[in-house]
């Protein structure tokens, strides 16, 4: 009983900590910094995903051959890896100082990235060529059939490997605690070593918000692809 | 050898070290591939309960993949080494934590693996099967329903069907996929150094720890991540044609 | 491969400008960035009020940005982290409980010892009361620690299993993953006055080591060292040291330990 009143007062000591940090002092942190890592990173992840898929399915020879290695490397670091790289490196490298978060959300857009050229290359590919053919015989050039006839039935498609791309970059934004920045699992950590003994307790609390907003995202998703059925 | 930058510190990594790296990368290896093997066995079963006739199965399935997917391995982790044990009599937890041997003939030991080792193996099966089994059901999906129909129409029992029309089949399809999910188990392992698994990453700190070359320690084992899942990924994808040609 | 990639990095870092002075670049900003711990109570922790990073080392930081006549702003770390801080230019000092060793010395300047502590164990009551016993046993210990270094070397027969943090070790050692871990007896003596079981457990009556921790300063920069140095002189001096000492560690605190090291005492 003593543990249990202990707990409740666990949560109540730190549960404005975990989901927005520092706030009131101007430094964002816990699941809102999750958050908006995630909506960051997903977003340019979605656009370079998009644009590296349509290359792979337009572009030249080279131009293909430079983007799949690209993305066999970027496949084959392990993601804290490269966030520790981008923020120690860049600043070396480039001699100027890049942020934690900018840091973070560039190496967990450029992985999503990799992931998504490839669903969008293999979405577009399970188009028939019979689309094609229809869009050319309409008069339409290749990037215009690309536009009109293929890609809106090609997105359809994809809607499912971009949830679950989604859903893992959410979950990798926990990672970032290697460069120091304060989202949810680093302030958790925090917490976890000033309490000392509850780190079950803890991690079961943190583990339950991700499941939260991963589960949400992923029920939005499949209500869309319903919605989206192709005819 | 010239010295390095100050940046990257003022010696290189001394042969000793590159072999704590070395061991780490054959436990990575080597638990990635009971992963891989464990995962897929697993991922099989739930696509089969997935697809079951009744509810229950399916509830079971769906529950099972809904957990797994949506909270971060880490935290699956630290749930199987730290939580299980409260759930476990204290006997066992002895005799799981007790260093053991299986006798084998010739004189030969099998060193029983460490709890550690075990609950990283449990954990990774888990999360591995719960998006394998993803792909598994929609290579199944892909297989056009007519199949099925043909086979029945060829005399052919469902199990029949299954095993020597629909798998096939779906295998083709999956196998890109799939070793998409078995690069990212490789990559998984990494997370297991939270609790106590000497793989790559937790030799790469216990060089840091020791050296204070971080970044020498971190770029070894980075560049040996890249050659283990480069090499694997090179491996599946020279199989390609022959399995293709099997069609 | 490997070779060929660190020499293309050093061609690249060798064309950069050299560093100026590290101290007048501290001066010219105005602000002196220090490393510290936000996860490692007595030193560096998570003040549960302020909602910012307090302890031992923070204090120390605090006397020096002073004495520089600068602002502190505090980069939280951690072992994996503290030397790539410092070498890429994002801190210019580390205090977390920053431990010297010969080896640790041709990688980062070490300053005078602000604070000494001793390798400890707490285990299963009865089974541990000498170092000999040490052997056979599973040890939990925290990753990129001198402890982990230390029985590695010394205790061979002993089985090691390096956690994240203490309080991940401590549930191990509750769990019965291990049946001892170990650290800073400074931080021991804290962690088991707060456990609800914690009549199973003792503080084994040995220490194995005499452990000192200093400031971690970038190779080279001697301007800042012997200021950081004359820094903590002073703070002995003039008694502020053991004002500090007494806050994270007086008859109060949740870890009361007499203060038997003074800055000085060992260089």
């Amino acid at each position: 009983m003593a543990g249990c009143a202990m707990n409740t007062q666990l949560i109540a000591d730190n549960i404005d900590y975990l989901l927005i940090g520092n706030w009131a002092n101007g430094q964002p942190g816990g699941l809102a910094l999750t958050l908006f890592l995630a909506v960051a990173a997903g977003s340019i992840a979605s656009l370079l995903g998009l644009a590296g898929g349509i290359a792979l399915t337009m572009g030249q020879p080279g131009l293909r051959r430079t983007l799949e290695a690209v993305i066999a490397v970027l496949r084959a670091i392990p993601v804290m890896m490269l966030i520790f790289w981008c923020y120690f490196l860049l600043p070396i490298l480039l001699g100027i100082d890049v942020p934690g978060i900018a840091t973070v959300i560039a190496a967990l857009a450029l992985i999503s990235a990799a992931y998504l050229s490839q669903s969008v290359y293999a979405g577009i590919a399970a188009i028939g060529h019979g689309q094609w053919a229809a869009g050319q015989a309409l008069g339409l050039g290749r990037w215009q059939t690309l536009r009109w006839v293929i890609l809106p039935q090609a997105l359809r498609v994809m809607l499912p490997s971009f949830i679950n791309q989604w859903i893992t970059l959410i979950k990798d934004t926990s990672l970032a605690y290697v460069v120091g920045v304060a989202e949810l699992t680093f302030v958790a950590t925090q917490v976890n070593n000033r309490e000392q003994i509850y780190p079950l307790e803890i991690f079961g609390m943190i583990g339950l918000a991700y499941f939260i907003v991963c589960s949400t995202l992923a029920w939005l998703g499949s209500r869309l692809a319903r919605r989206w059925q192709p005819v | 050898m010239p010295s390095p930058p100050a940046w990257l510190g003022h010696s290189w990594l001394a042969p000793q070290y590159l072999g704590w790296l070395g061991q780490g990368l054959l436990l990575t290896a080597w638990l990635a591939l009971l992963v891989c093997v464990l995962g897929t066995l697993l991922g099989i079963v739930l696509t089969a309960l997935a697809d079951s006739q009744h509810k229950a199965p399916r509830y079971v399935a769906q529950l099972f993949l809904t957990a797994h997917r949506n909270t971060p391995l880490m935290v699956q982790l630290l749930l199987w080494y730290f939580g299980m044990p409260s759930l476990l009599p204290e006997s066992a937890l002895m005799w799981l934590n007790a260093p053991h041997a299986l006798a084998l003939p010739f004189g030969l030991q099998l060193p029983w693996p460490s709890f550690e080792f075990l609950a990283a193996l449990l954990a990774l099966s888990c999360y591995g099967a719960s998006f394998i089994a993803g792909e598994l059901a929609a290579g199944l999906n892909a297989v056009p329903r007519g199949q099925r129909e043909a086979a029945k129409a060829l005399g052919l029992t469902a199990l029949q069907a299954f095993r020597w029309v629909i798998l096939p089949q779906a295998l083709v399809i999956v196998r890109r996929p799939l070793l998409g999910q078995y690069t990212g188990i490789i990559k998984n392992t990494s997370l297991t150094m939270a609790i106590g698994v000497a793989e790559l990453s937790y030799r790469s700190r216990q060089v840091e720890s020791q050296t204070l070359l971080t970044f020498q320690a971190f770029a070894v084992a980075t560049v040996l991540y890249l050659a283990l899942i480069l090499l694997w990924q090179l491996a599946g994808r020279s199989r390609e044609p022959a399995w293709r040609g099997a069609r | 491969m490997k070779f060929s990639i660190a020499l293309a990095i050093a061609a690249l870092a060798t064309s950069l400008p050299a560093l100026a002075d590290r101290l007048d670049d501290i001066q010219k900003a105005g602000v002196l960035r220090v490393a510290a711990f936000d996860s490692n109570p007595p030193f560096g922790f998570l003040d549960g009020k302020t909602r910012q990073i307090s302890g031992l080392d923070v204090d120390v930081a605090q006397a020096i940005a002073k004495k520089i006549g600068v602002k502190l702003e505090l980069v939280p770390t951690n072992p994996a982290n503290r030397i790539p801080l410092l070498v890429a230019g994002k801190a210019d000092l580390v205090a977390a409980n920053f431990t010297v060793t010969d080896e640790r010395r041709k990688q980062v300047d070490f300053s005078l010892p602000y604070f000494a502590s001793g390798q400890q164990f707490i285990a299963r009551k009865g089974i541990l009361k000498t170092p000999e016993q040490l052997a056979g046993l599973r040890v939990g210990v925290d990753k990129g620690t001198t402890q982990e270094i230390h029985l590695r070397e010394k205790y061979p027969q002993t089985t090691l299993v390096a956690y994240d943090d203490t309080p991940l070790a401590f549930t191990a050692l509750r769990n019965g993953n291990v049946q001892a871990i170990s650290q800073d007896g400074s931080k021991l003596v804290a962690l088991l006055a707060q456990a609800p079981d914690k009549q199973k457990y003792e503080l084994a009556p040995f220490t194995l080591t005499r452990e000192y921790q200093a400031i971690g300063v970038p190779k080279g920069e001697t301007r800042l060292v012997s200021l950081v140095n004359d820094t903590l002189k002073e703070l002995e001096k003039s008694g502020s040291a053991k004002t500090i000492y007494e806050r994270w560690f007086g008859p109060d605190t949740k870890q009361p330990l007499p203060r038997d090291f003074k800055i000085g005492d060992q260089s």
